[in-house]
């Protein structure tokens, strides 16, 4: 299996290598968002700070934002759509390997490459801005990297499950794109969820959003400290992950034996 | 020459109605996306007023205006432009301008305008609306002044985007696999959300200098609530009229560049 991985990983490297203008382009949009929500938050804190944050953190927030987002966006159910509505799905079914396994593949070698980019964007831009560095706490970043894992495992399932969704309607991206849509509040894209209003911020959390982003980004810039939080975000993640898994597997199982396309 | 556009636009415009009225159901869909996203857009703008009284010192309703602003322009962007000129990218990487160039028509003016997504028209009503809604809050009526002002900062605005998409897809001339350079565009087109004031620094440069992508909604925005003198809409035509030749320009030196090769 790791052999498996390791080619797949390397076939999805090297055709991510031909399109990396476009890679260059999906990353600068992707960046854009965060990089406003930044510029706008930055005017309205001014000198002073807004609910506990001041400049300085909405600068580390949103870094920590373009950061995680990139390491756990998942664009599967957008491939999803189009395998089944065009019959490519077809081909992926007669391969020997679950095509689950590949989309994951091409998602390591996308991010790897990504996110990569990122962080060394960040560290030039720190080595200028004091306002972006982090204090150095390596126990902090290894648990930050387990959250990233959870949630881009998640966010993997979400996508993926919501792709399936294909085999009974021809919207299923207008549902990812509503997803996305509440996710922009729920899970932090916007605004730390600290500055929402908290019954929104306690939905948020109550569901799998918090998991989904804001929770990684509030533990690696330090927002989330004490390790009972800790815990109890990390569980928050592993349980949503499961019930995830759970819907991607009725998803899977009912919509295959459903269909029936022609061609590829 | 000339006298030939008008029917033939007429021609593939009424072809692309007809088949556009066999997918209705694409209108209900695309009325309640414009709607989903103008919702979050608000929403945002009431996140950030939770938390201030005025936003480059614009108040909430002055900024609900230039949202409107904004769907009207991505109204006219997805109905005409991304169909129209946004396919040219992929038409210079897959050969398919071949059969364009061929035409015994200007090439620009039918690569721009052969092809419209109708329905997203009702982005522009639902965006003047809000518009509209957001300058009765305010307690402003525009004059006839302001309102001339206002169309022709708009239309101009139309024409600077046009050109910012014409020299975007030129590049595909010289750079083949930028299929998706469009994404540059959606990109920077998310900075015109807001007026240009309320930008820090690095990102005013960004967005106003360097790509002055955040005036073509500050402008037409700033005409209707008053906030400009009706005079400044003359000078935001001017823009646009150097813009579009400095496109037309772009064009011609991509279009030698051109060597097809298409099956």
């Amino acid at each position: 299996m790791i052999k498996r991985y390791a080619a797949l990983i390397r076939n999805a490297w090297l055709v991510d290598l031909q399109y990396r203008a476009s890679i260059v382009l999906w990353l600068l949009w992707g960046v854009t968002e965060p990089a406003i929500a930044l510029g706008i938050w930055w005017a309205i804190a001014g000198d002073g700070s807004v609910a506990g944050y001041a400049r300085a953190d909405f600068a580390r927030y949103f870094f920590a934002v373009m950061l995680i987002n990139q390491l756990t966006i998942a664009w599967d159910s957008w491939y999803l759509d189009r395998w089944i509505r065009d019959g490519e799905l077809n081909y992926r079914l007669a391969r020997p390997l679950h095509p689950a396994h590949e989309a994951v593949a091409e998602n390591i070698a996308y991010k790897a490459r990504t996110a990569s980019v990122i962080l060394v964007v960040w560290l030039v831009v720190a080595a200028a801005w004091p306002a972006v560095r982090l204090p150095l706490d390596p126990g902090r970043w290894a648990l930050t990297f387990v959250a990233v894992l959870l949630a881009a495992a998640m966010r993997f399932f979400i996508s993926f499950t919501t792709g399936l969704l294909a085999f009974w309607t021809t919207r299923a991206t207008a549902i990812m794109e509503l997803h996305a849509g509440v996710s922009l509040f729920l899970a932090g894209r916007i605004a730390p969820l600290a500055l929402l209003p908290p019954a929104v911020a306690g939905v948020a959390g109550a569901l799998w959003f918090r998991s989904m982003l804001a929770f990684p980004v509030d533990l690696l810039t330090g927002a989330v400290h004490g390790a009972d939080a800790i815990v109890r975000g990390l569980a928050s993640q592993v349980v949503w992950l499961g019930i995830w898994i759970v819907a991607y597997r009725i998803a899977w199982s009912r919509g295959i034996r459903k269909y029936g396309a022609v061609g590829g | 020459m000339r006298g030939r556009w008008i029917p033939l636009l007429g021609a593939f415009w009424r072809l692309n109605l007809a088949e556009e009225l066999q997918y209705r159901a694409n209108f209900v869909a695309s009325v309640l996306g414009t709607l989903f996203s103008m919702a979050t857009a608000l929403l945002t703008l009431s996140l950030f007023f939770h938390h201030t009284t005025s936003l480059g010192g614009w108040d909430y309703w002055e900024i609900v205006v230039l949202l409107g602003v904004f769907n009207a322009l991505s109204g006219v962007i997805e109905a005409v432009l991304r169909p129209g000129i946004g396919q040219l990218a992929g038409e210079v990487r897959s050969g398919e301008l071949d059969l364009v160039l061929v035409k015994p028509v200007d090439a620009q003016g039918f690569v721009s305008f052969r092809r419209l997504d109708i329905w997203r028209f009702a982005d522009v009503v639902l965006g003047l609306a809000l518009a509209g809604y957001a300058l009765t809050r305010l307690g402003r009526i525009p004059s006839v002044a302001q309102l001339v002002a206002f169309a022709l900062a708009l239309a101009s605005a139309a024409v600077v985007v046009y050109a910012i998409w014409v020299v975007l897809m030129s590049l595909a001339f010289w750079f083949v696999s930028v299929e998706n350079i469009a994404v540059l565009f959606d990109a920077v087109y998310e900075g015109a959300r807001y007026p240009v004031s309320a930008y820090p620094g690095a990102l005013r440069f960004l967005f106003v200098y360097l790509i002055p992508i955040a005036w073509t909604t500050t402008i037409p925005a700033s005409a209707l609530t008053g906030r400009l003198r009706p005079e400044v809409a003359l000078a935001a035509a001017l823009v646009a009229a150097l813009a579009f030749v400095l496109a037309r320009a772009l064009w011609r030196a991509a279009i030698r560049r051109y060597a097809g090769a298409s099956g």
